[in-house]
């Protein structure tokens, strides 16, 4: 009787599926495991059984989208595109929201797992908890993550550099002759949050711009503590030029206040937006924002997991996006 | 700092048996290293430590809390992988930082705890440095950087410097105890690489098809192998195994190949060797290791017709120091370690003088050590 994969792994004394990975040269067995079983498969001349191939592949050209909190700032924009992308390739994609859950999390990872899903791409949530871990461990390693950081394995990932956003807003601002910029962000213990503070503070640094923390005004990340921070600022000496709002809803409820004081924007305080949704197009006047590549940042993620899937190498397993100035007409004096 | 307990851990996977009633005492501060073939169950024991691999059956204490049901976040422990992912859009501070920074820890302990990190870790200097500024052995310590800042009882690490190249690796593996030594707490490490567990361990776990074989510190483990596995695992070249009978001869015992050699066992080894008596006349196996065995032509110490035997030289490695010479002898190869003035050439037939003192005997059927 012909070897199975079975008779394989038992000589070998390594899962079936190591064996699997070994003779289909895909990720995730060490070289001398590798080597151990190939050695088993020349001595005995084993030929893999298409049909059962096939099979047990159980392809399903099923993705699997894990999203932490669909309601994520410009969550839609991504996931049309990944969508769009995997629908070209012949995949589709199904949401599965965990609200935060773990245990929801790890039902849908689950699915992954038991090859239910060819893939799953793991969208926020900003750290990788220990059951993505234990999948990137342990299974084919089919997992991709967006704006999602891995402490400690390697996972193909696809993410923006915030503090460069933060940077490229500042800078945009100095550039205009502007000194005194007011920060006005979500909670500093917010990762992203912080990743912008770092940015603005790098490129007061690189203009050689004193910080000064009175300008940075933290509050939560809604329309009302946008509003709030402005009557915050008015109280601060010495007024500032210009501000970075790190986020939409801050954005509309900023610019609501300077003008409920009677200020121009930009004439009085140029404003400096991130985010290029829709509400910050519908602000008046017209705001400059530092925009995510919403749309790469969604095709690219689908685009790994489809290699992944087909055997066909990531040349940059860790891919960090750069986010893009849009110039309108309220920064400029 | 703490200790960890493994009691009667088994871990199945489906019909197979990943690991197999390990018991284990990992004492507080040790470094302990977990050592077998590919497939016997190392880093599927260091993951159920993680918390990443459910226990079949058993218990496993990290302090003196028994953590079977504790999520690996409440655990207190850092895993340190090979493949370790380096942010490149962010330096080193950052990239040691982010995982404290994502679970909110207060800015001035992510302060801390990095720069303690960097002091430890020598790379105060670097960082405001992107990876791609970093060489290999420095990114390979901002890794260990992110896992000393989560300020763990205890470190898993699971053949951390299997992607380096063998020149970094040499360098790494001391750098990693050193680092045991300044942090002062309990490391378990996994390898296949035996010179790197004899190098690094405080003591050495032999695991074979998930059953531990031998726990001894380096020298005990080299110098009195419980079984044939571990003789054959531990040592470069591995030890040598020739198949004989042991015989008696005027009060003396013997090994004896067949009329290929015959060994004179020491007596003070005989001695303490009670048991000995009961393999007389049966099939043993003859343990030797390389270095133990001399080109006889140049040894300074007696050779007699029971400490040498004549073997035929298939290929001859000089390696500067000492040369390493492929024997044969019946059907048996085997290797010697001579000295760099040994004049062997490719089929001669050699002397060589076995370090008597120092020769292992084995149970051929069961495979444990007789002495």
């Amino acid at each position: 009787m012909p070897l199975t994969l079975k008779d394989i792994a038992k000589i070998a004394g390594v899962a079936e599926s190591t064996v699997s990975r070994a003779i289909n040269n895909k990720p995730g067995v060490g070289a001398q495991t590798r080597e151990k079983i190939m050695e088993i498969v020349r001595e005995h001349n084993y030929q893999p059984n298409q049909l059962a191939q096939g099979l047990a592949k159980r392809e399903t050209h099923l993705l699997a989208l894990i999203v932490a909190d669909l309601t994520g700032p410009g969550y839609s924009e991504i996931i049309k595109s990944m969508e769009k992308t995997a629908n070209q390739a012949g995949y589709q994609l199904i949401i599965c929201n965990t609200d935060n859950n773990l245990a929801k999390e790890k039902t849908y990872l689950n699915l992954v797992g038991q090859h239910r899903v060819d893939g799953a791409i793991i969208l926020g949530g900003t750290l990788a908890n220990n059951n993505i871990m234990k999948l990137a461990l342990n299974q084919d390693e089919l997992l991709v993550l967006v704006n999602c950081l891995a402490e400690e394995v390697l996972i193909p990932t696809v993410l923006v550099d915030n503090a460069r956003g933060g940077y490229l807003a500042t800078v945009h601002l100095l550039e205009q002759g502007l000194e005194k910029i007011a920060l006005v962000m979500g909670p500093a213990n917010d990762f992203l949050e912080s990743e912008k503070l770092n940015g603005y503070q790098q490129a007061l640094a690189d203009y050689n711009i004193p910080f000064r923390e009175q300008l940075i005004i933290k509050t939560n990340l809604s329309r009302e503590g946008g509003y709030n921070a402005f009557f915050r600022v008015m109280k601060i000496d010495e007024l500032p030029d210009g501000f970075f709002v790190t986020n939409d809803l801050l954005a509309i409820g900023l610019t609501e206040a300077i003008k409920m004081g009677g200020y121009l924007i930009p004439g009085d305080f140029a404003v400096v937006g991130y985010g290029d949704s829709i509400i910050s197009a519908v602000i008046n006047p017209a705001l400059t924002v530092v925009a995510e590549p919403l749309q790469q940042l969604g095709r690219l993620a689908a685009e790994y997991i489809i290699k992944l899937i087909n055997d066909q190498a990531i040349e940059e397993v860790i891919r960090v996006l750069e986010p893009e100035l849009i110039i309108r007409e309220s920064s400029s004096p | 700092m703490a200790s960890v307990t493994l009691t009667n851990v088994t871990k199945r996977f489906d019909e197979v048996v990943a690991v197999d009633n390990v018991n284990l005492e990992i004492k507080d501060k040790e470094f302990l290293v977990l050592v077998g073939p590919s497939g016997c169950g190392k880093s599927t024991t260091l993951r159920m430590v993680a918390g990443l691999e459910e226990i079949t059956s058993g218990n496993i204490e990290i302090g003196k809390r028994i953590v079977n049901d504790v999520p690996p976040k409440d655990r207190d422990i850092a895993m340190v992988f090979q493949n370790y992912a380096l942010y490149p859009h962010m330096d080193v501070y950052n990239n040691m930082a982010f995982g404290l920074k994502l679970r909110k820890f207060p800015k001035d302990e992510i302060d801390r705890r990095v720069k303690e990190a960097a002091q430890i870790l020598e790379i105060e200097q670097l960082l405001d440095r992107r990876p791609k500024q970093l060489s290999g052995g420095q990114r390979q310590r901002v890794a260990l950087g992110r896992a000393i800042v989560r300020e763990p009882k205890v470190f898993l690490m699971d053949e951390p410097l299997s992607n380096l190249d063998a020149k970094l690796r040499v360098q790494m593996r001391t750098e990693i105890s050193k680092l045991h030594d300044k942090l002062q707490t309990t490391v378990i490490y996994v390898t296949h690489d035996q010179t790197e567990a004899m190098t690094m361990g405080d003591r050495i776990v032999v695991l074979r098809d998930g059953v531990i074989q031998q726990v001894a510190d380096p020298l005990n483990l080299y110098n009195q192998p419980n079984n044939m596995f571990v003789a054959g695992f531990i040592g470069t070249p591995p030890m040598n195994f020739l198949d004989a009978t042991l015989v008696e001869d005027g009060g003396k015992y013997f090994l004896d190949g067949a009329g290929s050699f015959k060994i004179a066992i020491p007596e003070d080894l005989a001695k303490k060797t009670p048991e000995l008596k009961e393999y007389l006349g049966r099939g043993v196996v003859f343990g030797v290791r390389p270095e133990d065995l001399s080109d006889a032509s140049l040894a300074e110490k007696e050779v007699t017709e029971y400490n040498s035997f004549m073997a035929g030289v298939e290929v001859v490695e000089p390696m500067g120091s000492e040369i390493y010479l492929y024997l044969t002898l019946d059907d048996h190869s085997m290797i010697a370690r001579v000295e760099p003035n040994s004049t062997a050439k490719v089929g001669d037939n050699v002397k060589l003088r076995v370090e008597t003192e120092k020769i292992h005997v084995f149970d051929a059927e069961t495979e444990e050590i007789i002495f």
